[in-house]
């Protein structure tokens, strides 16, 4: 069992646990999509019967080391996601950025470091299940309605308004804080106060023309938007919205939340791909799984609980905190425990510590998991890569250094599974025949270089449609030409 | 013919599950955002049916069959 807690652990990062909410939040049908794929996609790529592999001797130098390389940088790059989640998480409880960096790289470097605390993932695993599902339970008890009862009354709302008790209507609360992609953009006449003045840019509808404005707002001094204006990005004030008002970035009602978008079929098989080929690689590849009736089962039951959890926290956080769209829903701000008036001290905070617990349990099972993971692929058989401490420690510095500077832990995670999966996934999925190691590695190195030309293309924006969903979701076309690579490869030996 | 594994079959079942939200979406005259007991179908599909199924599916099918016992002496 504690191998499937291993891969439970390594599949279900704090990234892509919250991840599944936040997209639920965004848009259902996406969400359900993403959800299932999560849930779906490993126990696809466990499936298959394990294949005896030919014995270390028939594998070249550089296939042996390929996979370990690949997979070293997937792992820092996961890594690098889940410490930069856990400094916007800090931002947002109302800590400092680094602190929340400094504590979670230093604790996953001293568990992966300490040989005792190697084992330690399921164990750390089910501390996350219990203090991510104690708040739960409690949001839903006082509450008072079911998950089901609650997916109803967030559908049916007319518009996602801000709450009397919100912290953005009662305190106020920085506009840095709020760095989602979306765009402030009003519906209504709204009245911001600056409780501690500062400057504020606005683009200002006029009939059919626009005006760029900038105030600069005296303590307490108040500024009203019109329908159609919008907030610039870039400041930094603390800033009161209006009680009843409509949350701008909220989608127009809880109907038009729960339909589903035009169809983006491309994006959900791109989603689905990257999630395929990266499952292959992170779960899968260069090792010999059995998993035996009550391991199915227990990893599929896992899978399944984190979707549920996900669902009924999303539900629960757009009915209690509809201010969660403001600016669009970021990872960070699902940690926080939904509905300011819903509990009072001490007892809120106390929830609030099991949340971030949960997330930082997680975060160190995966830790654990990805370590023990990478040491599993070491082509001397020792291990030696998963039990050095310098190497770790650079890993975690490196990732820790880098999370400083903010970045979507998301995008970051889909770069890991989609490199990592062009990679290995491939060849792990469609292995080459014996002792033609070499044609996984071209069919590999390929398919990594075809992803990140796709990927280097996002800095650029999008394109269309089909080569906007190739550049979003680069895996489309890098898994498809690593793939190529091996067809042909073994047609020629044929 | 190549037979079959039970594995196979499990992976095939898991990829109709998945398969079935996207035909569940592409349904026409939006027959996913039929409320049914106060959800939508997709999400009594996409949220409960499919990932339900998906775990039956696992422990039936996924699984290695045990191992023969050891040749008595």
């Amino acid at each position: 069992m504690t191998s499937v807690s291993r891969i439970l652990a390594v599949w279900l990062t704090p990234v892509v646990l919250l991840a599944v909410p936040a997209a639920l939040c965004g848009r259902a049908a996406d969400g359900l999509w993403l959800g299932l794929t999560v849930v779906l996609v490993p126990l696809i790529v466990l499936g298959p019967p394990a294949t005896r592999r030919p014995p270390p001797a028939g594998r070249d130098e550089r296939g042996s080391l390929f996979p370990v390389v690949t997979l070293l940088f997937a792992v820092g790059v996961l890594l690098w996601a889940n410490i930069a989640l856990a400094g916007d998480v800090a931002v947002w409880l109302g800590a400092l950025r680094w602190q929340g960096i400094v504590v979670t790289a230093l604790a996953g470097w001293l568990l992966t470091a300490w040989r005792p605390l190697r084992r330690t993932a399921p164990l750390l695993l089910s501390v996350a299940l219990v203090a991510a599902v104690a708040p739960l339970l409690q949001v839903g008890w006082a509450v008072g309605l079911g998950p089901i009862a609650a997916w109803d009354r967030v559908a049916t709302q007319a518009a996602f308004r801000f709450p009397p008790a919100s912290p953005w209507v009662t305190t106020g609360r920085s506009l840095a804080t709020a760095h989602g992609r979306a765009p402030l953009l009003f519906e209504e006449v709204h009245r911001l106060t600056a409780p501690a003045g500062g400057t504020l840019r606005a683009r200002t509808l006029d009939g059919t023309r626009t005006a760029e404005i900038e105030w600069t707002l005296a303590p307490g001094q108040s500024v009203t938007l019109r329908a159609g204006d919008e907030l610039l990005p870039g400041a930094a004030l603390r800033l009161r919205f209006e009680a009843d008002k409509r949350v701008p970035g909220a989608p127009a009602s809880g109907m038009a939340w729960a339909e589903d978008p035009p169809r983006r079929w491309l994006d959900r098989i791109g989603l689905l791909v990257t999630f395929l080929v990266g499952a292959a690689a992170l779960l899968r590849a260069g090792l010999t799984l059995r998993l035996s009736r009550d391991g199915a089962g227990f990893a599929a039951s896992g899978l399944l609980v984190a979707f549920a959890w996900a669902q009924a926290w999303a539900v629960y956080a757009m009915l209690q905190s509809p201010d969660l769209f403001l600016g669009g829903v970021t990872l960070d701000r699902l940690l926080e425990l939904p509905g300011a008036a819903l509990f009072a001290e001490p007892w809120r905070r106390t929830l609030q510590l099991f949340l971030v617990v949960a997330g930082l349990g997680a975060f160190l099972a995966s830790s654990v998991a990805l370590r023990e993971r990478l040491a599993a692929l070491d082509p001397t058989g020792g291990g030696e890569i998963g039990s050095d401490p310098g190497l770790w420690a650079a890993l975690f510095g490196g990732a820790a250094l880098a999370s400083l500077w903010p970045a979507d832990p998301w995008a970051l995670t889909l770069l890991a599974l989609g490199g990592a999966g062009c990679a290995l996934g491939p060849a792990t999925l469609y292995p080459p025949p014996p002792g033609r190691a070499g044609l996984a590695t071209t069919a590999g190195v390929v398919g990594l270089l075809v992803f990140l030309t796709f990927a280097a293309a996002q800095l650029r924006g999008a394109g269309g449609a089909i080569l906007g969903s190739a550049i979003g979701y680069p895996a489309l076309v890098g898994a498809p030409a690593g793939a190529l690579v091996l067809w042909l490869g073994r047609g020629r030996a044929g | 013919m190549r037979r079959v594994s039970p594995r196979s079959t499990g992976v095939a079942l898991l990829w109709l599950l998945l398969a079935g939200f996207l035909i569940l979406g592409a349904l026409p005259n939006q027959t996913a955002s039929i409320r049914l007991g106060g959800l939508s179908m997709l999400w009594w599909y996409g949220g409960l049916l499919a990932p339900v199924l998906g775990v039956l599916v696992a422990i039936r099918w996924l699984a290695d069959p045990l191992p023969a016992p050891p040749p008595h002496e």
